[in-house]
């Protein structure tokens, strides 16, 4: 197998890497990382476009122009892909630490739950719960939504 | 300026003035005189009653290609007839004392006379499209205005009128979807276009059109089985308002049937149709509708006890005779449907009119409550007994003759199961409205309506013309028989040939004049000899005795509830309120629908959502 | 038409100014952002002018396309970019609500917004939709409430993992043709892309960029940012963001991806979209969420038209994009006072009169009344459906027409509610002066393109043949032929 097939083998096994820790997990932080893997697994993806088996790097030396260069457009775009990714990941990261704060946690489950909470007070509304949730004994307060 | 735009003119005038002045006192009179202009536009156009003639409206909109023109055949001159003069009338019946009535229970009289001429503006640019898209356009405003008049008067009318918006909005994407349909297959939205389309087009796409048009005109007429919404909403509309909707607000569904369906793909095509697997077609399909609409509702109004429910769930009803008429496709019977369609809407009219009067002098219209009144408010007594007579179908009104030649035409097409539908649907029509004169005022008159007056002149006033004009077309239905033997000529039906007391074949014939005035002569005879022997005592209703005691003004002695208790013994098991549990399922169903819909959107991890549908998406793509 | 590159570098510019501006003078600082968007609008209405029905590609920095970035401005470019300025204009944080920080976000939201509209380049879409997306992070949370923060970070999350997902699609591209020049593009495309990789990389472009166009199902971020977020930051996100990611997708559409299985992905992801927001609608409790819900199924409207191919197919979804465009920002602005529960709604007619009356007439609209403009959007929209004859678009037409009804009773519901009178409880909150002069302005032009209905028919009209047309964008634009892969 040569570097190419093995290099596309990589970006794609990163990308699924990053996508199953965005979907699997319930961790904020693993999910904030797996979008960082799968980031960088699509910008390595890009970048193998330009491969060319055998080829150098695309630089002129005293006006040799190589007979055969990897292609250079790839890499200009890629450096705008990691920066673009890397200003995302850094408001992510801002965002997860407010969320922290506000909410004790990183448990993507139980943060759901508090904004729909949250989201329900601010409009004076109830939680959104099945009829058929049971009331413990009369007057008791309703049970919360994931809870028996 | 075409006369039809100086109709049309006036209308909307009428409309603006309501809206900017309708809280000035006398806004109910100018608004009547109004709409009397209007009726006298009409009348410049009066050709068209009596010959198939053709106006023009000079607005058209040019868009994208495709033009809207409006325009007035004798179809659509004999609906508004019926629509400027039950807006006249409601109109007069708004004005005075009513109006005063209105206001200080806290109403807003300009919401209901801008509601009022609204609802007439859209009736007539709806009887005056000129093309499938103009068509659509007056169905939404006429919707939207009943919307507006029927949900304007309290939350609980509210609630009515939104299970109305419901029905009207899926009927209007019916016709939608029916319009659309035809324009993809002709390319265009003229009438001329659809019907020259007809012949080439399958059965199976006429089908569609027909269900998809029929149930969305159907919606408006209130048939079976989307007649749930009508009875609730008009029952609650302000008095005059009622009037008028039950006068005519869902001929505007009979209207557009008969322009899309019987005047464009014709009823020989509808024969033509077959229902798969079963000797029926699709104009046995239209009769059968409009029998079980005749039947159903009007022994629903034999259970109610609201007098404005009874009238509402009977008006239901009465649609359905209209549209037998005129799918039996002969000169008799769709004479007889269409002149059903003016005669009912003066006496739905005069009757809502009359239980309005009662409700303005006693405060109630529970038949419960009523009883007796015949000697407080006789003219209103008058008014409902013409209209009772004339509902029953007897002469001499107007009624006799519509019945007559719907039942003349079913016999001589050889139809004796829907005759005898139609039958049933006269006893039902006669036992409710019964109820309704015995139980407001027959019977025992009740100490707290002791000192009833009668109905101020600007009610009774009406309501007396109303059943003027009940008598007098009953007289001679010539009057009336003329425009609809324009409409039939218009419209491609067999055309009625009759003179000015009625018609006249071979086998019989039907002469109101000398009938009417044999019976006058009668009852004059009759009268002489009551009225000149003096052998006749008054004697007061309660000097009188029952069950061995003597009767005493503090005890009920008539009750309006289980009023026909063997016949409600005999059907009582059949009414299981299918249609309301059927409405009721669909309402659960579109809930938990949505209550999925809104879990699916809570979901705690919506970047799978994105996996599966890209790997769907992929593989999909993959397998192609 | 040279200096149409200020719509994008002078809001970016002023935006990372103005907190200098504000050390100096606090009302310059206040009032530049407007003069900048208004110095905007106006370049682009006088490059509208000058544009008349042509098209005019322009090359950034003297290189030629390929290798040199293309803004290629035609109708609908020119339009959405003026669409852009003036709307972030009429949505601007007045009355200095918010801050500096609103303020600067709001301005790049211009120029990036710009960018996206008038970008010739698959690269540069990418990174202006990039920049929207940050910038709209940032809008999110501008109330700082802790669901705001959570629901921006599930956005950052599902938007992040679409645009990773489009980059490996533009990769794929890249692969496949060595170009990402859309011209050059839609010349190859024909051969290089018609086959499994080119759809795959339309299926990951797809669903990347759907995410900002709320197409189903990457569409569940909608209802929680719109309910925590400020209204007006909702309004920018409905009407705006939302509309340019949708016409980034029509070009691909048009340009690249002309195939019948693109087409039908479309369609059945707008008729789920359709179905699923107006029956999450009908039971929604609260204003924000329902409008939230309403705009996922106008929005599933517009991808349903634009699966119907040619021009028939654009020019409807053009109308509902930009009817939907007038009328959501106007009910977002009108849902600021009002976010609270349905309930809490009862008797609002008569704290405010005119916010009412405009709520009646934006949902007539919406709902397609005629003579509304929304109707005869949707009119085209069932017309060019029926038109199809197949059996899917078919099922469209009927989605189409359920979900009206759907919408009606659960918009008539709200007003007959607000029409209620109000409970001792208290009434609701009236509206503030402001929003209530944008939304009447809103509400004026709507009745306006009531009485404008025929030209600005023929205008769109002629709008969407000109997208349509391929080979009008190839000669603008005149790439130099693709040199052999080194």
């Amino acid at each position: 197998m040569d570097m190419g097939t093995l290099m596309f083998a990589g970006a794609l096994g990163l990308m699924l890497i990053g996508t199953a820790a965005l979907v699997l997990s319930g961790h904020l932080m693993r999910m904030v990382f797996g979008l960082a893997l799968l980031e960088s697994g699509a910008s390595l993806l890009l970048v193998l476009t330009g491969y060319r088996s055998g080829a150098s790097a695309p630089i002129i030396l005293d006006g040799v122009v190589p007979a055969s260069m990897v292609d250079p457009v790839p890499q200009a775009l890629v450096l705008t892909a990691i920066v673009i990714a890397l200003g995302v990941q850094a408001l992510a990261l801002g965002l997860v630490l407010r969320v922290h704060r506000a909410y004790g946690t990183f448990e993507m489950r139980e943060i759901r739950r508090r904004m729909e909470r949250d989201i329900c007070d601010q409009a004076g509304l109830e939680l959104p719960s099945s009829n058929e949730v049971p009331e413990p004994y009369p007057g008791s307060p309703k049970p919360q939504q994931g809870e028996y | 300026m075409t006369p039809l735009d100086h109709l049309l003119l006036l209308s909307a005038l009428t409309a603006v003035f309501t809206l900017a002045a309708g809280n000035i006192r006398s806004a109910g009179w100018i608004a009547t005189l109004l709409y009397a202009a209007q009726g006298l536009a009409l009348v410049k156009m009066w050709g068209m009653g009596y010959g198939p003639e053709v106006a023009d409206s000079s607005i058209s909109f040019q868009l994208l290609g495709q033009t809207m023109h409006w325009r007035f055949d004798s179809l659509s001159w004999f609906f508004a007839l019926i629509t400027v003069g039950a807006g006249f009338f409601s109109s007069w019946f708004a004005s005075g004392g009513w109006a005063d009535h209105y206001r200080a229970q806290g109403n807003s009289l300009r919401l209901f006379h801008s509601a009022l001429a609204l609802n007439v503006f859209s009736m007539l640019v709806l009887l005056a499209s000129g093309d499938l898209l103009s068509l659509f356009i007056g169905w939404e405003l006429v919707s939207w205005a009943s919307f507006l008049i029927m949900g304007l008067a309290s939350t609980r009318a509210m609630g009515y009128a939104m299970r109305y918006l419901t029905y009207a909005i899926a009927g209007a994407m019916a016709i939608l979807m029916g319009i659309v349909m035809v324009h993809a297959q002709t390319g265009s939205f003229e009438f001329a276009a659809l019907a020259a389309a007809v012949p080439g087009m399958s059965n199976g796409t006429l089908w569609l059109l027909l269900l998809l048009f029929g149930g969305g005109f159907g919606v408006k007429m209130a048939l079976v089985p989307v007649h749930l919404w009508q009875a609730k909403a008009y029952a609650e509309t302000p008095g005059p308002g009622a009037a008028f909707l039950g006068a005519i607000s869902s001929r505007m569904g009979l209207f557009a049937l008969i322009l899309v369906i019987i005047q464009l793909v014709g009823i020989g095509r509808l024969v033509g149709m077959s229902i798969p697997y079963t000797f029926l077609d699709a104009r046995d399909l239209l009769a059968w509708v409009a029998v079980f609409t005749m039947i159903f509702p009007t022994y629903i109004a034999l259970r109610q006890h609201d007098a404005r429910r009874l009238l509402a769930w009977h008006g239901v009803g009465q649609t359905g005779y209209m549209l037998l008429g005129v799918v039996i496709m002969d000169d008799l019977g769709s004479a007889g449907g269409l002149m059903h369609v003016f005669n009912y809407a003066t006496y739905q009219a005069m009757l809502f009119m009359s239980v309005s009067a009662i409700m303005y002098r006693t405060g109630t219209a529970d038949l419960n409550q009523l009883g007796g009144l015949v000697t407080r408010m006789p003219l209103t007594f008058i008014a409902m007994l013409v209209g009772i007579i004339g509902l029953a179908g007897l002469p001499p009104m107007n009624g006799f003759v519509s019945k007559w030649l719907i039942y003349r035409s079913l016999v001589a097409e050889g139809m004796p199961l829907l005759f005898v539908g139609a039958v049933i649907g006269t006893l039902g029509t006669i036992l409710s409205v019964y109820k309704l004169i015995h139980n407001s005022f027959l019977g025992q008159l009740r100490l707290e309506h002791a000192k009833v007056e009668e109905a101020p002149w600007s009610m009774t006033l009406p309501m007396l013309s109303l059943a003027a004009i009940v008598f007098l077309t009953g007289y001679f239905p010539g009057v009336v028989l003329d425009w609809i033997s324009a409409l039939q000529a218009s419209v491609g039906l067999p055309v009625l040939a009759h003179h000015l007391g009625g018609v006249h074949f071979a086998q019989g014939g039907l002469d109101m004049i000398w009938i009417n005035s044999l019976l006058i002569a009668g009852i004059a005879i009759g009268a002489l000899i009551f009225y000149s022997t003096g052998r006749s005592q008054r004697v007061h209703q309660l000097d009188n005795y029952a069950g061995g005691h003597f009767l005493s003004a503090d005890v009920r002695y008539q009750y309006s509830d289980n009023f026909y208790p063997g016949l409600l013994h005999l059907i009582g098991p059949w009414y299981r309120k299918s249609f309301r549990w059927a409405e009721s399922a669909l309402v659960s169903l579109t809930d938990a629908l949505s209550l999925a819909m809104q879990g699916l959107y809570r979901q705690v991890q919506p970047s799978i959502y994105l996996l599966i549908t890209v790997v769907i998406a992929l593989s999909w793509v993959n397998i192609r | 038409m040279n200096n149409l590159i200020l719509l994008v570098v002078l809001p970016l510019i002023t935006a990372f100014l103005l907190p200098v501006i504000d050390r100096f003078s606090t009302l310059a600082a206040r009032w530049s952002g407007p003069l900048v968007l208004l110095i905007t609008t106006f370049i682009g209405a006088s490059a509208w002018l000058q544009l008349g029905t042509g098209a005019v590609s322009l090359e950034l920095g003297g290189f030629r396309p390929p290798l040199g970035i293309v803004l290629y401005v035609d109708q609908l470019a020119l339009l959405f970019a003026i669409a852009v300025s003036f709307g972030t204009l009429l949505l601007w944080p007045y009355g200095n609500r918010g801050g500096l920080r609103q303020q600067t976000l709001t301005l790049l939201l211009a120029g990036s917004g710009s960018g996206l509209a008038l970008s010739g380049d698959l690269f540069n879409i990418y990174v202006f939709y990039e920049l929207v997306a940050v910038v709209s992070y940032g809008l999110a949370v501008s109330l700082r409430t802790p669901a705001a923060f959570a629901a921006a970070i599930r956005y950052l999350i599902i938007s992040g993992f679409g645009a990773a997902l489009s980059l490996a699609g533009i990769a794929l591209i890249y692969d496949a043709t060595g170009t990402l020049n859309l011209a050059q593009l839609a010349q190859l495309a024909p051969e290089k892309l018609n086959d499994l990789q080119g759809l795959s990389a339309f299926v990951l472009l797809l669903i990347g960029i759907g995410v900002k166009a709320e197409l189903f199902p990457v569409n569940t971020w909608v209802p929680e940012i719109y309910a925590t977020a400020p209204k007006r930051v909702s309004a920018l996100l409905a009407g705006l963001v939302s509309k340019l990611a949708v016409v980034v997708i029509l070009r691909l559409l048009v340009l690249i991806f002309p195939q019948p299985e693109a087409h039908t992905l479309l369609l059945v992801l707008g008729i789920l979209g359709v179905l699923t927001g107006e029956l999450a609608a009908w039971r929604a409790r609260d204003l924000p969420r329902v409008l939230a819900y309403s705009s996922i199924g106008q929005l599933g409207i517009v991808f349903i038209a634009f699966s119907v191919p040619g021009e028939a197919g654009v020019f409807a979804g053009l109308a509902m994009a930009l009817h939907h465009l007038l009328i959501k920002p106007a009910l977002f602005l009108l849902a600021e006072r009002w976010d609270g529960s349905l309930a809490g709604l009862t008797g609002a007619a008569k704290a405010s009169p005119l916010g009412a009356a405009l709520f009646v007439l934006f949902s007539l609209s919406l709902l397609g009344i005629p003579p509304l403009p929304g109707f005869w959007a949707k009119l085209l929209v069932l017309t060019s459906l029926a038109q199809m004859g197949a059996a899917l678009y078919y099922t469209g037409a009927v989605v189409i027409m359920l979900g009206m009804v759907l919408e009606a009773n659960y918009l008539f519901r709200i007003i007959a509610r607000m029409y209620q009178k109000a409970p001792s409880t208290g009434t609701p909150p009236g509206h503030g002066r402001l929003d209530l002069a944008i939304s009447s302005m809103l509400g004026a032009g709507l009745i306006a393109a009531v009485f404008l209905l025929a030209p600005l028919a023929d205008r769109l009209q002629g709008i969407a043949a000109q997208t349509v047309d391929v080979n009008q964008y190839i000669e603008a634009v005149n790439p130099v032929p693709t040199r052999n892969p080194i």
